[in-house]
């Protein structure tokens, strides 16, 4: 308690000291050694490929040694730890679907994929996807390992209670726009007061903006997302809360209601499919797969990329593009849920048998012709982290009630703000 | 002429250990390394002027010892502390070039709303939490004194708390006040009251954080408490009883006053520890959507200053502002303890 101010001011100008001295014996440790050719590591996280394949990458490519980390915990920011140094960077490193855009600025610290024959194998590959791991002068810096093509889950034994349509195709026909899904939803809850028709609101507004064509910036770097495409969005995402048929779970309750029977609807990417079956097993043969309404959407699915500063790009892409071959993603498929980038994949038995959780219904029937048909937008840099309030805006108006007007108005001047901030115009 | 009792042993010391034994210490505002081992045979003049590297030299066992701590701490705290004032000055995505902004990143920070929110934030569950987790460690601490059995038992169940992994208890928090299925609305429901939705409204998520962080650090307080008040002299209470008092009056006018210096150094750790809340509202509401995992769960009420600045610099790739922010919130907290320390300093000065 009587530590004087002079004596406390001595130490601080003694520490600050020290610190500079190791500040500027920090500068020189960046070296770049040479790598080795024939030692490539290999960084993903845990199921983002399929293990089963991986390991038989390293007895095919038996004169190379792949080593393979498993990467937990926040895989970005230790990949950008990882590239800041030659030695600490991998060879072949995942990248997630939300994170590609962000490392396109910095696309020189990526080999393009294109000089080391990706361009051959390119039209055997969904071109919406590819174009997301595209800069806008024309490098590929990722190869798509999955993709999320999303569509209506629905509890068939619950639609036939309400007097709803049955059949996915039947279902997929009738509801076909967001009114029509939101009017079935309505019919839905009054038969079954306990069930509701969507989780949150939030998730209808990603698929909404997953349908269009513009997101939140567009290719000169502008903000568009004031503009009348997300506006739609929003009024649309709004509906199912002014219905009364929005479950509004916004915590970590989401395992009980749809366990619980209170999401007669889910819609979501093809590897949600396995969210569901695990929280509620009791459900299994009673859900079914229909289009989604409004057109096909993406969420998710990631890339393969290769550092700069590889020890060998050829062969590194040579390894890429066989655990990427539609074979064996059609392997992965079976065994991580990935689904595959590669249309010629959707045509091999993986995919075509039919999904006992789903009453045997070949979903590959729901999910190929929409994966082919998702639209393709531009996904700046800075877009995940400008969309962020209009989010949070959308479960305000759930938890507090908030009038949906004043939320939009907030989330437009935050979402400017942070454009501004990551140096939008 | 309430206070006479026990004025006279408050106003000899402001701690509870010169007032017990002045005479067999020495005073504890000399200079240290005077007195002791060394000190007669350093020459008076000349310690004094130059410490020097000589004397570095001959004490180099010494310093050898207690070195790993302090280069650990130079490259793992004190370097990215320093670095992080650098990088508040300029705009990064954390693997491309710098460019200086100058005081760009704290003009935005300005103009932030979301950022005045999460320092409300902040600002609300610290209160909702240190008000009573050191007002019941202090009861604890009284209690557990005054037992005479299970001594040991208590002050390890009072301890468990704190060393259990915090994403646990955030879990399990989550699960006991969770809105549809949780033990809590359960409870209330048989009762055939109507269910509280814990996790959604601004005020209770804010609430249940400030239960979970009172529940954790409630017994490590109690635990300091107790050594406090072991080190009074029981002749105090003897006396004051002999003078009338009651049990009350032995708590407000012995107890509180000699324990003051604790207390400041609670309210001190309890400042800068609870005003750095990170991990609960991450792991309470870090499971849903993933657009955001860090916006701190419904309306961002549970978004604290840390986890806003980890959602900036780590979800959005903008480092120069996330540095701005730690910085910004710095010197809150830094004002927050210098009130504290005011505050219970001039109090204890009163008599």
């Amino acid at each position: 308690m009587d530590l004087s101010r002079r004596r406390f001011l001595q130490a601080a100008v003694l520490t600050a000291a020290a610190a500079g001295a190791t500040a500027a014996c920090g500068g020189g440790s960046g070296s770049s050694g040479s790598k080795d050719s024939k030692n490539l590591s290999l960084w993903y996280w845990g199921g983002g490929l399929s293990d089963k394949v991986v390991a038989d990458a390293k007895k095919h490519f038996s004169d190379i040694t792949l080593k393979t980390s498993l990467v937990g915990g926040d895989f970005k920011t230790k990949l950008l730890t990882g590239l800041r140094a030659a030695q600490s960077a991998p060879d072949i490193t995942g990248i997630k679907g939300e994170d590609i855009a962000s490392f396109l600025p910095n696309a020189n610290r990526f080999v393009d994929l294109k000089s080391v024959g990706a361009d051959k194998l390119m039209p055997q590959y969904l071109s919406w996807k590819l174009k997301q791991a595209t800069t806008q002068d024309g490098k590929l810096i990722g190869f798509p390992i999955d993709i999320g093509p999303c569509a209506t889950y629905y509890r068939e034994d619950l639609f036939a209670q309400a007097g709803l349509p049955t059949d996915p195709a039947k279902v997929s026909a009738e509801l076909s726009t967001w009114d029509d899904y939101f009017k079935a939803g309505v019919e839905l809850h009054k038969a079954v007061p306990k069930t509701y028709l969507v989780n949150n609101i939030g998730s209808v507004f990603s698929m909404i903006i997953g349908q269009g064509t513009k997101r939140f910036i567009d290719e000169n770097n502008t903000f568009i997302g004031d503009q009348d495409h997300i506006r739609t969005a929003w009024t649309t995402a709004v509906k199912p809360y002014t219905l009364g048929i929005d479950a509004k779970i916004n915590d970590n309750t989401w395992n009980a209601a749809i366990s619980g029977g209170a999401l007669g609807t889910e819609i979501g990417a093809a590897w949600h499919a396995l969210d569901i079956s695990s929280a509620a097993p009791g459900t299994k043969g009673k859900w079914r797969v229909a289009n989604l309404p409004g057109g096909p959407s993406n969420l998710g699915g990631s890339f393969l990329s290769i550092p700069a500063t590889s020890g060998n790009p050829e062969e590194a892409f040579k390894i890429i593009s066989w655990i990427l071959s539609p074979e064996n993603q059609a392997r992965g498929f079976t065994d991580a849920a990935l689904f595959p980038t590669a249309p010629a994949a959707y045509k091999l038995p993986a995919l075509t048998g039919g999904d006992a959780f789903f009453g045997g219904q070949k979903t590959i029937e729901i999910f190929g012709p929409a994966a082919e048909k998702i639209p393709s937008a531009y996904e700046a840099p800075a877009d995940a982290a400008v969309s962020v309030p209009f989010f949070n805006e959308l479960t305000s108006i759930e938890a507090k009630g908030k009038d949906p007007e004043q939320a939009w108005k907030d989330a437009v001047s935050q979402a400017k703000q942070i454009a501004q901030r990551q140096g939008v115009k | 002429m309430s206070s006479s009792p026990v004025a006279g042993p408050a106003a000899t010391g402001p701690s509870s250990g010169s007032g017990t034994a002045p005479a067999g210490r020495p005073a504890p505002d000399r200079p240290r390394g005077g007195p002791g081992r060394h000190g007669r045979r350093v020459r008076p003049v000349s310690a004094g002027a130059r410490p020097g590297p000589r004397r570095v030299a001959r004490h180099w066992p010494q310093y050898l010892a207690i070195s790993p701590y302090y280069l650990i701490f130079t490259v793992f705290m004190l370097f990215p502390v320093i670095f992080t004032v650098y990088l508040a000055f300029q705009k990064w995505d954390g693997i491309g070039d710098m460019h200086f902004v100058g005081f760009q990143q704290f003009r935005f920070l300005w103009d932030d709303p979301i950022f005045w929110l999460s320092v409300r934030n902040t600002l609300v569950i610290w209160v909702l939490s240190t008000v009573p987790m050191l007002f019941l460690a202090l009861v604890l601490a009284v209690l557990v004194n005054s037992t005479k059995r299970f001594t040991a038992f208590y002050r390890v169940a009072l301890f468990i708390p704190s060393i259990t992994s915090l994403v646990a208890i955030a879990i399990f928090f989550g699960a006991i006040f969770s809105n549809n299925f949780g033990l809590i609305n359960a409870i209330l429901r048989s009762m055939h009251l109507s269910a509280v939705p814990w996790l959604s409204n601004e005020w209770t998520i804010k609430l249940v954080i400030a239960a979970l962080m009172t529940w954790q650090w409630t017994g490590y307080n109690a635990i300091i408490y107790l050594a406090g008040l072991q080190a009074i002299p029981s002749e105090l209470y003897e006396a004051a009883k002999m003078d009338g008092a009651g049990p009350v009056r032995l708590f407000f006018s012995i107890t509180i006053p000699l324990l003051r210096p604790i207390i400041l150094f609670t309210v001190v750790v309890s400042t800068v520890t609870g005003l750095q809340s990170f991990t609960e509202p991450q792991v309470l509401f870090g499971s849903e959507a993933s657009t955001n995992p860090n916006s701190g769960g419904p309306g961002q009420a549970a978004l604290t200053t840390l986890l806003y600045f980890y959602h900036q610099a780590f979800d959005n790739n903008d480092f120069g502002y996330g540095a701005a922010i730690v910085w910004a919130f710095f010197l809150v907290i830094l004002l927050i303890v210098l009130i504290n320390w005011r505050l219970v300093q001039r109090k204890e000065r009163r008599p």
